[in-house]
């Protein structure tokens, strides 16, 4: 069952219709995409931890580096400037422990913690992605005319999980990734659509980009309700 | 092997039938990204080869901080020739000075602070990781760009699927093989401009033998979405600057 799991996520990476078509014939394909989703998302969640733990061992303990830092910042002139001011000194001590509680995990500092909590939240997340894009697909791919139901809809869109499989290379630390996954998993979307609906190129690509335009609308809506709930507030609290 | 050896040779050749041959594969993709990961690989190897008898053979301390205080006399030098020509500050010289000085220390605090592997082993995880980073590069380059072709492609009526274009498309990747001499110094950079123009008309003709296309119109598709994106860019910066100008007015 995992071998051919795997295999389908191999052969979709390289947008083959044939995983797709396999998919859409299978009895229950959204269990099996589930499945799917899992199975590589805590794969490159545990290789991802065990290059996160090299990293983290050939990196100098990260309140030492603060340490250092610190004391490179108290050698420059506008430290040495502001230092005579009295609040400065214990306000730049409490903004800088803060900085470096939000800025190395920004930039990537090795944290075993959170690497070995992502075994747990990528499937999560990836499944919760997954599940919520291959709903809004669906509905607009039979807008578009096509012929798939939900439940293959749903395990073919599992199949552009197959991108993630480029994580496993997170097992050598150091390395860097990029945007190729976030890309690459467009075009499986697109492949698995325009297979499981029957849908020409044109209606695929709108099947496969209109979640996304939806997606944006809608954060780009709550957003807006944010500000203005903010601004009420703020606002009336003012008057 | 042998195969893919010989596709690439024919592809820098612009050889019709290699590149029918391979359109027409049923793994077009998986041949394509496995010969782009392995000249991008191969590329590299020199640069991860020195790094790796560089950082295995690390210079001391002090041997790096006279490095580092070199370049701070070659930038005050710099600061001097500038004054003839610029009314530089009196002070901007010593207050830059103090700076690099600073992060200098920074450097050399957290380059002694110790590891729980030695320190040889990371280093070499970190040029090893630089080294693999590459083939990554690449295809994000290379696939970020290529949707867009894919898109004017299919406007233009391609008849290619995403798979057989991407495959064909890889091929660009083979000139860049001529990177492995980019350390030279002129003719690694000029190298680097050949492999460029070179894998541009790889490009164009991959893209006409999977489409069925002209070369004019391959060359279209090809240019299209960089063309496009320089005029938005344009558009952008042109809106800001009439946004600044409103601003001041």
């Amino acid at each position: 069952m995992m071998k051919a799991l795997i295999r389908l996520a191999w052969e979709a990476l390289f947008l083959s219709e044939a995983p797709c078509v396999e998919m859409r014939e299978s009895s229950n394909p959204a269990l099996r995409g589930l499945g799917l989703i899992v199975l590589v998302a805590v794969a490159v969640a545990l290789v991802g931890l065990a290059g996160t733990a090299l990293e983290w061992a050939t990196t100098p303990n990260m309140r030492d580096i603060q340490e250092a830092v610190l004391e490179g910042i108290q050698q420059m002139p506008w430290y040495q400037e502001l230092q005579s001011t009295p609040e400065f000194r214990g306000r730049f001590q409490q903004q800088y422990k803060l900085w470096w509680r939000i800025f190395p995990r920004m930039f990537g500092a090795p944290d075993i913690a959170s690497a070995a909590l992502r075994i747990i939240l990528l499937p999560l997340g990836l499944a919760l992605t997954w599940f919520l894009y291959g709903l809004v697909a669906h509905l607009f791919a039979r807008l578009l005319g096509g012929q798939g139901g939900l439940g293959q809809t749903l395990g073919c869109t599992a199949l552009a999980v197959a991108p993630q499989l480029l994580n496993m290379a997170t097992v050598f630390p150091y390395l860097v990734i990029g945007g190729v996954v976030g890309t690459w998993t467009l075009l499986c979307r697109y492949v698995a659509l325009k297979t499981c609906h029957r849908l020409t190129w044109g209606r695929a690509l709108a099947a496969t980009l209109l979640p996304y335009v939806a997606f944006a609308l809608l954060v780009s809506f709550f957003a807006c309700l944010g500000s203005v709930a903010t601004a009420l507030i703020f606002g009336g609290g003012a008057q | 092997m042998r195969e893919l050896l010989q596709l690439a040779w024919d592809a820098l050749l612009f050889k019709h039938e290699a590149y029918a041959q391979h359109v027409a594969c049923a793994d077009v993709l998986k041949r394509g990204l496995t010969l782009l990961v392995l000249v991008t690989l191969l590329a590299g190897v020199v640069s991860l080869i020195v790094n790796v008898v560089g950082d295995l053979r690390p210079m001391s301390a002090e041997a790096q901080r006279r490095e580092a205080e070199e370049g701070i006399q070659e930038f005050t030098e710099y600061v001097d020739t500038m004054r003839q020509f610029f009314d530089v500050p009196p002070d901007f010289e010593e207050q830059m000075i103090a700076y690099m000085q600073a992060g200098m220390g920074i450097g050399f605090g957290i380059e002694a602070l110790p590891t729980r592997l030695p320190k040889p082993v990371g280093r070499v995880l970190h040029d090893l990781g630089a080294f693999l980073s590459l083939p990554f590069r690449r295809l994000a380059g290379w696939i970020g760009y290529g949707i867009w072709v894919l898109l004017v492609v299919k406007l233009l009526g391609g008849r290619a699927t995403a798979s057989q274009m991407l495959g064909a498309t890889t091929l660009y990747a083979v000139p860049h093989v001529l990177d492995i001499l980019g350390f030279v110094p002129c003719l690694g950079g000029m190298l680097g401009l050949v492999a460029i123009v070179w894998g541009i008309a790889i490009y164009v003709k991959a893209l006409a033998v999977a489409n069925e296309f002209s070369i004019g119109r391959a060359t279209i598709a090809t240019v299209a979405p960089a063309l496009v994106g320089g005029a938005l860019a344009l558009m952008g910066l042109l809106v800001l600057f009439i946004l600044a100008l409103v601003g001041s007015g």
